[in-house]
């Protein structure tokens, strides 16, 4: 009974921001999910299939569901919206519950992003007002610098792309900046006896297709990994950079002048706005405000601001509220056009 | 203690005749009394002992539920099978033969593809640039996807296979493949190369136990026995 006043006191908070409320679907198709996240999806989702043959499952997160009903429904411009529902996910570990109680908020199709940002981050600090707690960090990150930062970086293209690719997986990016420091990809030898076969197969007709690639795709590649090398002092330095940057966490009024710091130090043709930041006020309803640059890192979705909240209530640390800008997930879902979407939800 | 001991040994194939080899050189002589199509048989002076003649992979969800107490299958099957019933069995011993790596494979022609860093790149050109999905064709969905998932390879879709996967990328079912192999040869005959570093799991035939039964006396002085070279 507790748990639902409270619930009730915070959709009633954010309704009071103008967020409208809609019912979303509990079971959606499969695919759309491993679509999005890939087959690692697939582990956490309860799926089934249905008389037609289509794989569903339950949904095992709302935003998705939200972003899906934007798009099925061709809705065009701004809608802010909010929901409240249960998600379900398998959990490796027995003590977790399936079931999870969230409530989300979202501000999709706008173009207003800074705005919107500040905005979504005010609805989370209002929405808290409901809690009980005495002290608590707001964590503001945000992934496109960290894009910006490797768009600057002396490495070969394929090296750019898989470590923005994989900012988001931790343990994978390091073994990546490990490799980057060490040892080449491209093994000489091999290149040298399949240069044989490349001249072979440079009079093939290029458009064959072998297994869903085709000829001249597969050449152009391999020549572009030949001109491209990977140099190893290079990359020692592109990895002690990135280590660097990852490292800067701050309070946020300090995030613009630390950053810039680090831009010079290395000689980085960047400069970032304190108004970059949705929040410059280091201390805002009793949290603690802090810049962190490694921050963002645990959805693959998310493609600019990132935001989490975590509280001390009964001296227990708890992360309540965690949200973001996501404009690809739409286009990643289907749609023709990048819709722009940034959004926050409540984990009771 | 005079309770029924539930022994399971592969129906079929390599793996049955080195289990029943194991089971010859220990004196214990297997009958079945419909002849060689029965799929029970017993063990001559052993009443208590009944044995199941099943797939390899069923012997393992067979542990897993408790149907049966000891059992013979390899060790890639039951790295496969679901985390709950991995966790209701033991491996006690590994035999050393039916050896075999399942391993990713590759059409040899993708001449730029030598590594998982490579497949990883490939993997998000199809999603972004084809707006596909690399599809992987496999007996093994649930270790080919954690091992793809640990390098990098996030973009990708499993087609489950159950026989003749090599030839998947050339039948338009799938781009790749991993599949189980012990000297590589019909992967290479079907013109399809394992990556350098491709190599997911390495498997034998194993005796395994199901963890509700492993304290029973009976059943671990047979498995003692049946665990000696």
């Amino acid at each position: 009974m507790k748990s639902k006043n409270l619930s009730e006191k915070i959709l009633k908070s954010v309704k009071s921001k103008g967020f409208k409320y809609i019912e979303l679907p509990s079971v959606i198709e499969a695919n759309h999910i491993v679509q999005r996240s890939g087959e690692n999806f697939r582990k956490f989702i309860f799926s089934f299939t249905d008389q037609n043959g289509n794989e569903l499952c339950l949904r095992p997160d709302l935003t998705i569901v939200s972003c899906l009903r934007y798009l099925e429904n061709n809705l065009k411009g701004k809608e802010k919206i909010f929901y409240s529902g249960q998600a379900y996910r398998k959990s490796q570990n027995k003590k977790d519950s399936i079931i999870r109680n969230q409530i989300g908020f979202e501000i999709i199709g706008s173009k207003d992003e800074k705005n919107d940002d500040k905005e979504i981050i005010n609805t989370s600090l209002k929405s808290l007002q409901s809690l009980k707690y005495s002290s608590g960090i707001l964590t503001i990150g945000n992934v496109e610098i960290f894009n910006l930062l490797l768009s600057k970086l002396d490495i070969p293209k394929r090296w750019r792309l898989r470590l923005s690719r994989h900012f988001w997986r931790e343990s994978y990016f390091n073994d990546l900046l490990k490799r980057l420091e060490t040892n080449s990809d491209v093994d000489p030898t091999i290149v040298e006896v399949d240069k044989k076969r490349y001249i072979q197969m440079l009079k093939q007709d290029q458009s064959t297709v072998i297994a869903g690639r085709s000829v001249g795709e597969i050449l152009k590649r391999f020549n572009d990994k030949i001109k491209d090398p990977r140099r190893t002092n290079k990359g020692q330095r592109v990895s002690k950079i990135i280590k660097e940057f990852l490292n800067i966490k701050c309070p946020i009024s300090q995030a613009a002048k630390k950053l810039n710091e680090f831009f010079k130090k290395y000689k980085i043709n960047l400069v970032v706005d304190q108004k970059y930041f949705p929040i410059s006020n280091n201390k805002v309803s009793k949290l603690n405000v802090i810049f962190s640059a490694s921050f963002g890192r645990q959805l693959e979705y998310y493609t600019g601001m990132v935001f989490r909240i975590d509280i001390k209530s009964n001296s227990k640390n708890k992360n309540i509220i965690s949200g973001g800008r996501y404009d690809k997930l739409i286009l990643d879902l289907g749609s023709n056009k990048p819709v722009a979407a940034v959004g926050a939800a409540l984990n009771l | 203690m005079n309770s029924i001991i539930n022994i399971g040994i592969p129906s079929k194939g390599r793996l049955r005749k080195d289990v029943l080899n194991i089971f010859k050189k220990k004196k214990l002589n297997l009958i079945s009394e419909r002849g060689e199509r029965d799929l029970f048989a017993s063990i001559k002076g052993h009443k208590n002992i009944k044995v199941v003649y099943l797939h390899a992979r069923e012997i393992v969800q067979r542990l897993g539920d408790g149907s049966l107490d000891l059992g013979f299958s390899g060790y890639d099957l039951l790295k496969e099978s679901e985390i709950n019933i991995q966790n209701k069995i033991s491996v006690l011993k590994k035999y050393g033969f039916g050896k075999a790596t399942l391993v990713i494979a590759i059409p040899d022609a993708w001449l730029d593809v030598q590594t998982i860093a490579d497949l990883e790149e490939i993997a998000f050109q199809f999603k972004d640039q084809k707006k596909k999905r690399l599809r992987v064709g496999t007996k093994y969905p649930n270790l080919t996807r954690e091992f793809l998932f640990s390098k990098g390879v996030t973009q990708f879709q499993l087609v489950d296979s159950l026989g003749a996967t090599e030839t998947y990328p050339f039948t338009g079912s799938a781009e790749i493949i991993t599949d189980i192999t012990s000297t590589g040869e019909t992967l290479k005959a079907n013109n399809l190369r394992i990556l350098k570093d491709g190599e997911i799991l390495k498997s034998e035939g194993c005796m395994m136990i199901s963890k509700n039964t492993q304290k029973n006396k009976e059943i671990q002085k047979l498995a003692k026995l049946l665990s000696k070279n």
